[in-house]
């Protein structure tokens, strides 16, 4: 009964879609970016319908978590058309920010750890770009971010390897002692890293000519070369949204969080947990040093101060208050930090503080210190916990 | 005399005790028998504050011991020996006892002192670390330790457990004598009902939680029947 | 013998003493929260730092280093008092990475806090005592005044704490509260009360240890004075055990020895890598420090 109802659905959904690309067509009649926005509204449609049926969730589980990333970058593509260059920007940073909250998430939903040295994870692979482009800059982006993912998960296994036998506050004052240390570290290969002043990418990353060729100049269009890494950041983190999803499905994942809940139970269903932590470790460095290197391709440079002590604290803020340990938690961070600086900037001009001052300054740290704080002592589940509460809450009036 | 009255506590969904009533007389033990499981270190937990009650009240003499916190219950003369001793390892035996005296009035040269008479192997060993001593020693301590405290009323959770039959007799004797002679109050918990019984004047029986039998205790010791109950052969 | 005293060894075992003194403070704070309370306290370089500039720049000009000192560790007591009151009770029994993700909050409120008030430029304090080396035959030692009142002021410290823990009532009421709560609340110890007092301690230690650290013209006093300060203390506690605080005090002191002989001899830049390398070898081998001598976990 309910197979034929779900079987109705997709039908109705794909005429849905049909309608939708025939009318953008023929509305907005200007050929190329209408039929890229068309094919956005039928992929989007599609996935929605089958989405919507729960059997496939439950029979097709990975295509189905390949269907929410397609959909969540589909639907971003196509909103960062019609968005101004300063959001579209905003989005991007946001977006790899959300990369590296979906490590973060992965490290402590599934382990129980924490790490207070992700910023400097970040900046591993923010200069691991900058180094490399400086001296190969003809090598395509896509290997580039690869090897800073490796690099990522290098430093990761070097600092994970004791994770193996810490426990929690332990391994966080290791990860902060790393992260205090890590400008020392760029200082030391100064002549690689460009010591204080960072460095500069040797040029821009545009988008190839038969990309820009597909839409159609001075239309909305998904694609000039302004946007052009806002989409790679967008399909990137709609690439690492997937394969996280299916790491916190697998049975990796669901063994790590039986580490997390009670190790000795782990141990006597022979769940190996040195193992099980490194991993864990590992692919939240790797993570952040993804998030980071596509930072370095977004602002076109890299300085060492960006990634301080501070980002790490940001990065743990953003992930308790979004909801520690899961998937749309990271999401609803990585939109926090995108447009934060922009509700601040309103805040400051709303109440009159002088926005050079001392005080405006320093807003930002109060509050994400102060919401860290809230959060963790009234709601530890953060905002996707809240939501997820009040939705069952309301489903089972 | 604490009087207990209709005491309920759960933890969880588990209900450890229910309804439970009785009193303790001044000067006398109170034996408290019951299988494992049955709630009795819950009753001794509830009455020193350590487990907050769902409902009921626990008064010793005219006050209220509910809803006070442990360390104001004690301070009221209620001394109480955890299940599984509870010395403090780390500390020496002197140490331990210095803590235990810290709420009492007496002099600590003379509470020590009373304390070394009446277990002569503490004196012995007052320079050592708990962790060093033997369990029946441990034992020894704990009771040590409370008794410096002069309380008025002694919660004992299985004192003789894992002691020498000599030892806790003669233990028994010691706590049997403390009450004639100080007015001491006594509830008494034990899996050794024998010579629990032999030295209480009235025994409380608790089965699942709830108070099978509250007499005499020469009469409990002659019921058959209970005996089953506290002995854990009832299906 | 002058030309020993005033050699480059010397020097750097001198010089890596004075450090290494403040390391084993802060490694000696955190352990009295952590022994009591089994939080590690990630804010306590930043509270320190707040009772430091309680101290200094709420009194400024008017008033004597030493009163300046006074205010600074009753600000430290309070500071510390409140936190565990607010903050640090809503945490015990959580999770593990709760009071880490709180006190990391508190950290960021602090430094932003201070920043706003103060703005994060650096400020100098007064010093009691000269911060110029000693001379011997016209070369120098590397000892100040300073560098000796600082050494001085840590063995009072400990010497004090320890006193207090070792042959005082209250010392052993701490000490119980911390082995065994349960079993203290059962002898009449108000454990609640016993904690707050650790972190007023705690707290207080710190803030001794901030004033020495700001008082160096090197760095001066900023919000986040503290932040490299607390990564060595820690570094020091964990290597000598997070529960010892007699591992606390010698491993700061070698931390600090032989980090100066590195700074010296390979690249400034390196201390902190060598130090965070001594840590992860010795986490690894020794998960509960050097100087634990219990290896059990809790379960
Ligand atoms: N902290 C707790 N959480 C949940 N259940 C508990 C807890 N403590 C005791 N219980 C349950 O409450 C019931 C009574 O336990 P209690 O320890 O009072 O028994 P007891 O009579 O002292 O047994 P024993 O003779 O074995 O010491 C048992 O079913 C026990 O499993
Ligand atoms: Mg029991």
């Amino acid at each position: 009964m309910r197979g034929v109802r779900s079987n109705q659905r997709i039908v109705a959904g794909t005429a849905l879609g049909v309608a939708a690309v025939l009318a953008s067509i023929l509305g907005v009649g200007t050929a190329r970016a209408a039929t890229a926005f068309s094919i956005a509204s039928v992929a989007f449609v599609a996935g929605a319908t089958l989405l919507a049926s729960r059997e496939f969730r439950h029979n097709h589980p990975v295509a189905a978590r390949a269907a929410i990333s397609v959909l969540a970058v589909d639907v971003s593509l196509v909103l960062t058309a019609f968005f101004s260059a300063t959001v579209d920007d905003n989005l991007a940073i946001g977006a790899a920010m959300s990369i590296v909250l979906l490590g973060l998430s992965f490290l402590t939903g599934s382990s129980g750890q924490i790490s207070l040295g992700n910023g400097a994870f970040m900046g591993v692979g923010a200069f691991t770009v900058a180094v490399w482009a400086n001296h190969h800059p003809t090598t395509p982006i896509a290997v580039v971010l690869v090897l800073a993912v490796v690099a990522g998960a290098l430093v990761g296994l070097l600092l994970g390897l004791p994770a193996t036998r810490l426990r929690g506050p332990y391994l966080a004052g290791m990860t902060l002692a790393f992260a205090v240390a890590f400008g020392a570290v760029l200082n030391l290969f100064g002549t690689w890293t460009g010591g204080d002043s960072g460095l500069q990418l040797p040029a821009a990353v545009n988008a190839p000519a038969w990309v820009l060729h597909f839409f159609k100049p001075g239309t909305s269009s998904l694609t000039t070369n302004s946007v052009w890494l806002v989409d790679i950041t967008i399909v990137t983190a709609g690439i690492a949204l997937f394969f996280m999803a299916n790491l916190f499905a697998s049975r990796t994942g669901r063994a790590m969080r039986l580490v997390r809940d009670n190790d000795v139970a782990a141990e006597l269903v022979g769940i190996s947990l040195p193992r099980a932590r490194v991993i864990a470790f590992i692919v939240s460095a790797a993570y952040a040093a993804l998030g980071g290197g596509l930072w370095t391709l977004i602002n076109n440079a890299v300085t060492p101060s960006t990634y301080g002590f501070a980002l790490s604290v940001t990065i743990l803020s953003l992930v308790v208050i979004g909801g520690i340990g899961t998937i749309p938690g990271a999401l609803i961070g990585g939109l926090i930090y995108a447009f934060a600086a922009n509700v601040i900037a309103w805040f400051t001009a709303h109440t009159g503080l002088n926005p050079q001052g001392n005080v405006a300054s320093q807003l930002n740290g109060i509050i994400f210190g102060g919401l860290l704080v809230l959060t963790i002592l009234f709601a530890p589940t953060g905002i996707a916990g809240f939501v997820r509460r009040r939705w069952a809450a309301w489903r089972a009036r | 005399m604490i009087r207990v009255d209709g005491l309920s506590v759960s933890y969880g969904a588990v209900q450890a005790l229910r309804d439970v009533s009785f009193e303790a007389q001044t000067g006398t033990i109170t034996a408290v028998l019951g299988a494992n499981g049955a709630g009795k270190t819950t009753l001794l937990r509830t009455i020193s504050g350590l487990v907050a009650p769902r409902s009921g009240s626990i008064a010793l003499d005219e006050a209220t011991l509910t809803g006070m916190r442990t360390e104001d219950i004690v301070r009221r003369g209620v001394g109480h020996v955890p299940e599984g001793r509870g010395v403090i390892a780390e500390f020496t035996v002197e140490e331990n006892l210095r803590l235990g005296a810290m709420i009492s009035s007496v002099p600590l040269r003379d509470g020590l002192a009373q304390q070394y008479e009446w277990f002569p192997v503490l004196g012995e060993r007052r320079k050592q670390a708990a962790a060093t001593l033997s369990g029946g020693e441990r034992q020894m301590l704990a009771m040590a330790r409370a008794l410096i405290a002069q309380p008025t009323v002694l919660l004992l959770d299985e004192p003789s457990l894992g002691l020498a039959p000599l030892v806790t007799a003669q233990l028994m004797h010691t706590v049997a004598e403390l009450c004639t002679t100080t007015g001491l109050t006594v509830i008494l918990v034990e899996q050794n009902a024998k010579s629990a019984l032999r030295i209480a004047s009235r025994a409380v029986v608790l089965y699942l939680g709830r108070v099978v039998a509250d007499d005499v205790a020469a009469v409990v010791a002659q019921d058959d029947q209970l005996r089953q109950y506290y002995l854990g052969m009832v299906k | 013998m002058s030309s020993f005293l005033t050699s480059r060894n010397v020097a750097d075992v001198l010089g890596g003493i004075t450090n290494g003194v403040i390391y084993s403070l802060v490694a000696l704070s955190l352990v009295l929260v952590w022994r009591s309370t089994r939080i590690l306290n990630f804010a306590q370089g930043a509270m320190a730092m707040i009772a430091t500039y309680v101290g200094f720049a709420v009194l400024a000009p008017t008033t004597s280093y030493w009163v300046s000192m006074a205010v600074a560790i009753v600000a430290g007591l309070l500071i510390g008092g409140l936190t565990e009151r607010v903050i640090v009770r809503g945490l015990y029994g959580k999770p593990e990475i709760n009071p880490v993700v709180a006190m990391v909050g508190f950290l960021l409120v602090l430094e932003s806090v201070a920043a706003a008030i103060w703005s994060t430029g650096s400020r100098g304090l007064p010093t009691p005592f000269s911060m110029v080396d000693w001379q011997l035959n016209h070369k120098p030692v590397a000892l100040s005044p300073f560098a000796l009142y600082e050494i001085v002021t840590a063995v009072v410290v400990m010497t004090v704490i320890a006193g207090l823990f070792q042959f005082t009532k209250l010392g052993l009421r701490l000490r119980a509260a911390a082995l065994a709560p349960e079993v203290s609340r059962l002898l009449g110890v108000r454990v609640g009360r016993m904690l707050t007092l650790g972190w007023m301690l705690s707290s207080a230690v710190g803030a001794v240890t901030a004033v020495l650290v700001a008082s160096n013209y090197f760095t001066g006093l900023t919000p986040t004075a503290m932040d490299g300060v607390f990564a060595f203390g820690f570094i020091a506690a964990a290597i000598g055990g997070l529960d010892s605080p007699v591992g606390a005090l010698l491993s700061g002191i070698a931390l600090g020895v032989i980090l100066q002989f590195v700074g010296d001899y390979l690249n400034s830049n390196a201390i902190i890598l060598v130090a965070l390398g001594m840590l992860v070898v010795s986490l690894m081998v020794r998960p509960n420090g050097v100087f634990t001598r219990s290896a059990q976990r809790r379960v």
